[in-house]
């Protein structure tokens, strides 16, 4: 059994949720504090791909990255990157594509803190950064927890844009629910069979994994 | 919809989710006690309507996997015919007034919905052996003929100039080559053989991406994130006005040659509208369209 679609999607997964740390936590920072218009439509712009179907999202990409046109003809011509059919191109789409699950639960989970808390801080004399690293992340370990690992969940089970902008190539692209579509469609069941239990036992075990950390917050496994 | 309306006629159902503004502002000039009779009399005749408005969606339910008109016709079609496939089913409906359903997906994939129980009448392959797998397997009604030849060409929206096109894939100016899944699209097959019959698979395996059928190469080929791609020269007919495109047709000779099969499959073996249909694409008529798009026919 050739394991680098297991390998390609847990790889997508793992550096798509780094990356996500490091734009969603600022992200979800700067939306929890105080509302404005702006804030409002960039919100909405970062849930959307809740709702949004894959297969628009991949359309849109495919367009983009076009390298006869506009961004990806400048990317092209500029950088030489192609980010259809590549790798990078994947993490791009997916880190577009798990924001909501990053962003959401830790913005509320920020917007739940007292603000005396950070108020507290600032008093006695702590930058902003401080008092983000030591007073509200501590705070909001369970919800950032919960992220992260949904973060992750999500991507793994990412298909519909891999299968937009992929093009299916073994060890670049192929990533793992891509594979299972391949083998289903050749009929070879028991192949299928064997990515999809991987897929089946790795899902269960991260929201598992979420339940039983959030047990002692009175939660279910998705808040 | 002329179901619906007819429906709806027949039990009389009057709109049970608008208030009716009339009575409402009636009673407010009325006793409690009127009040009371007026909005049970209101709930009741709710009620009623709640009820025929549940009994229509039933009936709805009942007949929609009925009021299939028995006449029309599901087609599964191999994805090298969907340029061609709207022009069959205009000039069919024509000659007959029986409408196609056409589902278009790479052959590979039509056999496997097929081989667990979709409700195709007629499948029109791109080559011989999936349709002949069928067949062995009791899912068509009875050996495949072949209806058209194919042929593969390689395609650009640049004009790259395909001359010397074995030596092109090689150089810097390609990147990306689409090829439909060889697995499970014929032409994808057709592709590989003619690339390993120059000799440049192996080098040209790094640039390959590969689409689920023919229809995904010519989004890869149209919107231009692939340089080039093969595919069928249907394509080219019919973007001929739309987009510019450069194709050269590869040498018959480095392929095995397409031969597009068709059979009658179980679920439409006592459809007379699909054995119509059947009888059509091998007729004259047909092969002239056919023809027109670059199919080869006998």
């Amino acid at each position: 059994m050739d394991l680098s679609p297991i390998w390609l999607t847990l790889k997508l997964a793992g550096i798509t949720t780094l990356l996500l740390l490091l734009i969603g936590l600022p992200f979800a920072w700067w939306l929890s504090r105080g509302r404005s218009f702006i804030k409002l439509i960039i919100e909405a712009i970062i849930t959307m791909p809740l709702v949004l179907p894959p297969s628009v999202l991949g359309f849109y990409l495919l367009l983009a990255f076009s390298p006869q046109h506009g961004l990806g003809k400048w990317l092209h011509d500029t950088f030489d990157v192609q980010l259809v059919f590549s790798f990078p191109g994947l993490i791009l789409a997916s880190v577009i594509y798990s924001m909501p699950f990053m962003v959401g639960p830790v913005k509320s989970a920020l917007q739940q803190i007292p603000a005396s808390f950070a108020e507290a801080s600032y008093t006695l004399g702590k930058t902003e950064w401080q008092t983000f690293r030591y007073v509200l992340l501590p705070n909001i370990k369970p919800s950032l927890l919960t992220a992260t690992v949904l973060t992750f969940a999500h991507t793994l089970g990412e298909f519909g844009v891999v299968l937009m902008i992929g093009g299916n190539i073994p060890g670049v692209t192929r990533v793992a629910s891509i594979a299972v579509y391949d083998l289903v469609e050749k009929m070879d069941y028991a192949s299928a069979n064997n990515y999809s239990l991987i897929l089946f036992s790795i899902t269960f075990i991260l929201v598992m994994t979420v339940f039983i950390f959030n047990k002692y917050q009175a939660k279910g496994p998705l808040a | 919809m002329a179901i619906t309306s007819v429906y709806l006629w027949c039990y009389g159902i009057k709109e049970p989710f608008l208030r009716n503004y009339d009575t409402l502002q009636y009673q407010t000039k009325l006793l409690p006690a009127r009040q009371k009779t007026i909005k049970a009399m209101q709930s009741e005749q709710y009620n009623t309507n709640s009820k025929k408005v549940i009994f229509f969606l039933f009936a709805l339910l009942f007949t929609a996997g009925l009021s299939v008109n028995a006449q029309n016709i599901r087609v599964a079609a191999a994805a090298n015919l969907q340029p061609v496939m709207e022009v069959l089913q205009k000039n069919f409906k024509q000659k007959t007034g029986i409408s196609i359903d056409a589902v278009i997906g790479s052959s590979g994939k039509l056999v496997a919905q097929i081989s667990n129980g979709a409700p195709f009448d007629v499948f029109l392959s791109a080559d011989m052996s999936f349709p002949e797998t069928l067949f062995k397997n009791g899912f068509a009604k009875e050996k495949p003929v072949v209806y058209v030849s194919g042929s593969l060409i390689i395609c650009s929206t640049q004009n790259i100039g395909f001359e010397n096109w074995e030596r092109l894939l090689l150089s810097a100016r390609v990147k990306k080559i689409a090829v439909a899944n060889p697995a499970i699209a014929p032409y994808g097959k057709a592709a590989e053989q003619s690339l390993q019959d120059k000799g440049i698979l192996d080098d040209a395996k790094p640039k390959i991406v590969y689409g689920e059928s023919i229809s995904q190469v010519n989004t890869y080929i149209t919107t231009g994130v692939a340089d080039v791609g093969f595919t069928t020269q249907s394509l080219v007919k019919e973007l001929g006005n739309k987009t510019t495109l450069y194709y050269k047709v590869i040498d018959p000779k480095t392929y095995e040659p397409i031969q597009q099969g068709i059979v009658i499959l179980k679920h439409g073996a006592d459809n007379p509208s699909a054995d119509k249909f059947y009888r059509y694409i091998l007729s004259p008529a047909a092969k002239s369209i056919f023809k027109a798009y670059g199919y080869r026919v006998q």
